[in-house]
């Protein structure tokens, strides 16, 4: 990856982390208010309702209380409580209920018994079962004729209540909480209310609860203002806190899977004058709106979001490409100068730091071609005066024999003759020999001059390595492979080959490969001076063949390490300084490489790599 | 003048304006020919029995007298043979249909056979010149009462017009026409009882109570229904009211099959039901509180039957039986609603699970509380038209007062019906109605009504 892809993948994270943080916050802050407001807007709708159905109820007592007040009603309980025949009254509650808009209104005697009903005018002359408790009003749930059971708000009265009438007639006045009721009151938009009961108990001596051993809840119990409430199985658990709490209980209903089918619930348990829970009161508020709300903006977020994210991932490819378009170049520079062409230059804008950076980096490349330049000067003065010393140095040593001749021959012509003559053939002898020597001298740096190109063929590098230790070490056994030991007796050095068991091929010229391992070998040879072990191995490293050459001799410094390939650097008394220069000539030219490794007292080891032949090739 | 002609012309002059005041009281009280009669009904006129429409356009062979005896109508004569078991009833003569069809005993023969058909009391009927011969399997000692029945009432058949609610007889008055819920019907000239005092008769059908009530008030009506539990009330609206002694036998039925084949069952529902309550609260106090199928006026042996509510004894009976919810209906207004509302509670105070049921449902009833009519004050005959009404098959047995009771009571302990009050039938009537009298069953007798003013 390179920078510019790490830039963008960064800038592009981060600028991504930050939006989404951003709208995760946003979203979350929008919908603790938004639910919060939902909250209190059901809180008030609930009050409201509740103020209402309280006002329902003081509109019950206040229709008691006009017909237990009327002249008509008086006139019935003085008559009444006169005659003790109740039973011209027989119809009265009928009457009264449809003037008092009331739903339910029984009359009951001094005696406790109905006189007449208009719920169930069947029942006069049976006790009412109520317990006269000074309430303005009250829940009871009340038993019809069809055997079904209704449940009522009601107030009583007493009718003309003096000190001489202690048990005077009564009024017991209701309306019924049914759909219709439910209906009546004012709902807001969104608003559903229900109404939760037991079961009827038509033939019940006590009214019916809903106590903590409520049964098996039945949604079709729960009627709201249309019939059956839908979904009203989602209820369940709100309706059964209620009851069993006796307390008013809130939470959100999830109607369906869909969040927007959910609503915020109450529900309030409805109790009788007893405290025992009668019927419980939904009071649900769609969070439709405000789900939708909610995801209308979410949905802006999330489109604002993925806008912003596509911006920054523009922008920061832009920013990226900005930034790293001239680091590129750098980069790309410096491969360059990597590559040797220290020409390169790279283009300079502004003034910050990659300005700066680039100018530096120009500077840097123009300093090493000048270096470059300055030093190939210097080196090649000094390689020029290096080769003179050589040259002078090789030719001196052959020039001052040849100059000692030469005067002791012209010395010798004083001499008789046979003394001359024995001079002059010792003399002629010497500078034929002098000569021949400074031939070789001339022809070794003709060589160097013109190393030949390599003919490649293809051979094994044991073999290779074998013929040069047959030539240094004539007894060394010449055929196998392994390891094997042989001594020369001119040197006292000991020769250890261990060729790899495997077949090594290589495309090399043998006669170079051979000179070169000559001249590794005679160069390990004249390291061990008191004698040692040289080993010759070869070995396979992947598609490279390794071949190492290893002395036991006083081995090298670094310095002596790094200038060691040097030509016409040695460490001999008489040595050329190409021997090794020559090698790594071959090397190159064979695409291979050699180093060394030594350090003082330790020998030292030189490690040549040469490519394996490609065995698909013939 | 001498003081004793002063004297003679003054009791000239005062016998003459006493003459003069009989001759205007005779003048105003003589019934007015002319007008039109407008009566408000709750239910229908042509209701089979009882139908107040049917009861003036229809004659029967014979009809019921005030006084209980039977009395000649389109038959002016009749005999038993054959120990009762052959009747033969003589017409009148020169008697017509509305539309001039003469009667016959062919016409008869049709109406009657179109009226009960296959469960006729007798076993056939024929046509023997101006005769209908009656014959029976079994004896039929009280026919004659029997036919004066408003069942029994002669109307033509085969016609159009009388296929509607065999509406053409030999009534009084005449079917006109119906419209808006209003039956017209007209005098009958050519009546063989001679032309009534009005010209017309409309009856309002359907009419609520309280609108009756409320037209009467106002003059738009003349006379109008009154239940017996609305005499009180009618009195303290300071009408006019004309009641029958009690004519109607408030009773239940009861269905010996399904939950209710248990007689002991049947017999804890008879001692559940509290008639004190039905009589002094629903009924207002009016007719009377019966335990026996005939009132004790005809027989005199009703005190016999107890009339009292056992809830133990009831509870005993029933023994905590579990018969499944028992049916109840109610044929008639509100107030039999009401009543059968009441007798749900009292059978429910003694276990059982009464539930009071409409009574057109086509679902097994239990119990049916009905108003059955007492259409004889002969001791038999009226036990059988009870018992005919109570749609019980059984022959009425006992020509004799202990007999009767022998079979009264074997039909009451079998609790099949349940006798709980006599009722009797009230109009109220508005001011210009003259000389309105009813009948032996408490329906109105209108031939014989006028209107004061005649218009």
């Amino acid at each position: 990856m390179n920078l510019r892809q790490k830039l963008l993948l960064l800038l592009s994270l981060m600028v991504a982390v930050v939006v989404a943080a951003v709208a995760w916050t946003v979203l979350v802050r929008i919908r603790q208010v938004f639910e919060q407001r939902d909250q209190e807007e059901t809180a008030l709708f609930v009050s409201q309702f509740q103020r209402e159905f309280q006002h329902r109820s003081t509109e019950v007592a206040a229709s008691v209380d006009r017909i237990a007040t009327s002249e008509h009603a008086r006139s019935m309980a003085f008559e009444i409580v006169q005659s003790g025949d109740a039973s011209p009254y027989l119809n009265e509650a009928q009457t009264m209920a449809q003037d008092g808009q009331l739903d339910f209104l029984e009359i009951v005697g001094p005696d406790g018994k109905i006189v007449s009903s208009a719920q169930w005018p069947a029942r006069f002359g049976y006790v009412e079962p109520i317990g006269w408790v000074d309430q303005p009003t009250f829940l009871k749930t009340e038993d019809l004729p069809d055997g079904s059971s209704a449940l009522g708000i009601f107030a009583y009265r007493a009718i003309g209540r003096t000190e001489a009438i202690v048990e005077p007639v009564r009024i017991i006045g209701g309306k019924r909480l049914d759909k219709s009721f439910l209906a009546d009151l004012p709902i807001a938009p969104g608003m559903q209310i229900g109404l939760y009961r037991d079961a009827d108990q038509a033939t019940s001596t006590e009214p019916p609860s809903l106590g903590p051993g409520l049964g098996v809840f039945d949604p079709k119990r729960l009627i709201g203002t249309s019939g059956e409430v839908a979904n009203a199985a989602r209820y369940e658990s709100l309706i059964h806190a209620a009851i069993q709490s006796g307390q008013e209980s809130s939470s959100i209903l999830y109607l369906t899977n869909r969040r927007e089918d959910s609503v915020n619930a109450t529900a309030i348990p409805l109790k009788s004058d007893t405290g025992a829970v009668l019927a419980v009161l939904t009071v649900a508020i769609s969070r439709s709106g405000m789900v939708e709300a909610q995801q209308h903006i979410r949905a802006i977020s999330y489109g604002v979001a993925a806008g912003g994210i596509l911006f920054a991932i523009l922008a920061s490819l832009w920013i990226a490409a900005r930034i790293s378009r001239p680091i590129e170049q750098l980069a790309d520079a410096a491969e360059e100068v990597a590559g040797g062409n220290w020409e390169t230059r790279v283009a300079v804008r502004g003034r910050d730091e990659i300005g700066t950076l680039a100018r530096s980096f120009n500077h840097m490349t123009g300093e090493l071609v000048a270096q470059r330049d300055r030093l190939v000067q210097t080196e090649r003065v000094a390689a020029w005066r290096e080769l003179a010393r050589r040259l002078a140095h090789e030719l001196k040593n052959p020039l001052f024999p040849l100059q000692l001749t030469v005067e002791n021959l012209v010395r010798s012509r004083e001499l008789p003759e046979a003394e001359f003559d024995e001079v002059f053939r010792e003399s002629t002898q010497t500078l034929g020999m002098e000569i021949a020597n400074l031939k070789t001298i001339i022809g070794r740096f003709s060589d160097f001059s013109r190393m030949p190109k390599p003919q490649l063929e293809r051979m094994d590098v044991n073999e290779a390595l074998r013929r040069v230790a047959q030539l240094y070490f004539p007894t060394a056994s010449g055929g196998g492979q392994g390891s094997n030991n042989d001594v020369n007796s001119e040197s006292k050095v000991q020769c250890a080959l261990e060729a790899a068991p495997e077949l090594l091929l290589i495309d090399v010229d043998p006669e170079l490969i051979h000179r070169a391992l000559s001249n590794l070998v005679l160069n390990a040879m004249d390291a061990m001076p008191e004698g040692g072990t040289l080993t010759l191995s070869t070995a396979s490293r992947d598609d490279m063949v390794e071949i190492k050459v290893s002395d036991t001799g006083e081995g090298l410094t670094p310095e002596e390490c790094e200038r060691l390939f040097t030509p016409y650097y040695t460490t001999k008394q008489h040595g050329t300084g190409l021997g090794l220069a020559i090698a790594q000539s071959v090397v190159a030219d064979h695409n291979g490489t050699i180093a060394v490794e030594s350090r003082v007292g330790g020998g030292a080891t030189f490690v040549i790599t040469l490519p394996r032949a490609d065995e698909s090739k013939s | 003048m001498s003081r004793q002609v002063a004297i003679r012309l003054r009791r000239v002059a005062i016998c003459c304006a006493v003459a003069a005041m009989a001759l205007f009281a005779s003048a105003r009280t003589r019934p007015h020919y002319g007008g039109t009669l407008r009566v408000e009904i709750e239910g229908d006129p042509w209701q089979r029995p009882g139908g107040l429409a049917r009861r003036m356009v229809l004659d029967g062979l014979t009809a019921m007298s005030l006084d209980g005896t039977v009395r000649p109508a389109l038959a002016v004569e009749w005999k038993p043979e054959n120990d009762d078991h052959r009747w033969q009833f003589r017409l009148r003569s020169g008697v017509h249909f509305h539309d001039g069809t003469a009667v016959n005993s062919a016409n008869v023969v049709a109406s009657l056979t179109a009226i009960c058909g296959s469960g006729c009391p007798w076993t056939a009927i024929h046509a023997v010149g101006s005769s209908v011969v009656f014959t029976s399997d079994s004896a039929l000692p009280n026919l004659p009462e029997l036919l004066s029945g408003d069942e029994y009432r002669i109307a033509l058949q085969g016609s159009e017009n009388a296929a509607i609610h065999e509406s053409i007889g030999t009534g009084a008055f005449q079917f006109t026409g119906t419209s808006k819920g209003v039956v017209t019907l007209t005098a009958n000239d050519n009546c063989w009882q001679g032309r009534p005092f009005l010209d017309a008769i409309e009856i309002y059908t359907h009419r609520s109570i309280h609108d009756q009530w409320l037209d009467l008030s106002v003059g738009k009506a003349d006379l109008v229904e009154v239940g017996a539990e609305q005499f009180r009330q009618a009195h303290e609206q300071r009408l006019t009211v004309i009641a029958s002694p009690p004519v109607s036998l408030l009773a239940i039925t009861v269905s010996d099959s399904g939950a209710l084949a248990n007689p002991s069952l049947r017999a804890s529902i008879a001692l559940a039901v509290d008639r004190s309550a039905l009589f002094n609260v629903i009924f207002q106090k009016q007719g009377e509180i019966t335990g026996s199928l005939l009132p004790a006026e005809i027989t005199g042996y009703s005190f016999l039957f107890t009339t009292d509510r056992d809830l133990n004894k009831a509870h005993e009976l029933h023994g905590g039986a579990t018969a499944s919810g028992l049916t109840i209906a109610a044929e008639g207004g509100p107030v039999m609603q009401l009543a059968a509302q009441r007798i749900a509670l009292n059978l429910r105070d003694a276990g059982f699970n009464a539930q009071v049921v409409a009574a057109n449902v086509p679902q097994h009833i239990d119990l049916k509380l009905r108003l059955l009519p007492l259409e004889s004050k002969q001791p038999q005959a009226g036990m059988e038209s009870i018992v005919r009404a109570a749609g019980l098959a059984i022959p009425v047995v006992g020509q004799t007062p202990v007999g009767l009771y022998k079979f009264e009571r074997e039909v009451l302990d079998a609790r099949m019906i349940i006798p709980l009050l006599y009722l009797p039938r009230a109009y109220a009537v508005g001011g210009r109605v003259r000389d309105l009298r009813l009948g032996p069953d408490g329906a109105p007798e209108l031939a014989g009504a006028s209107l004061e003013d005649g218009q």
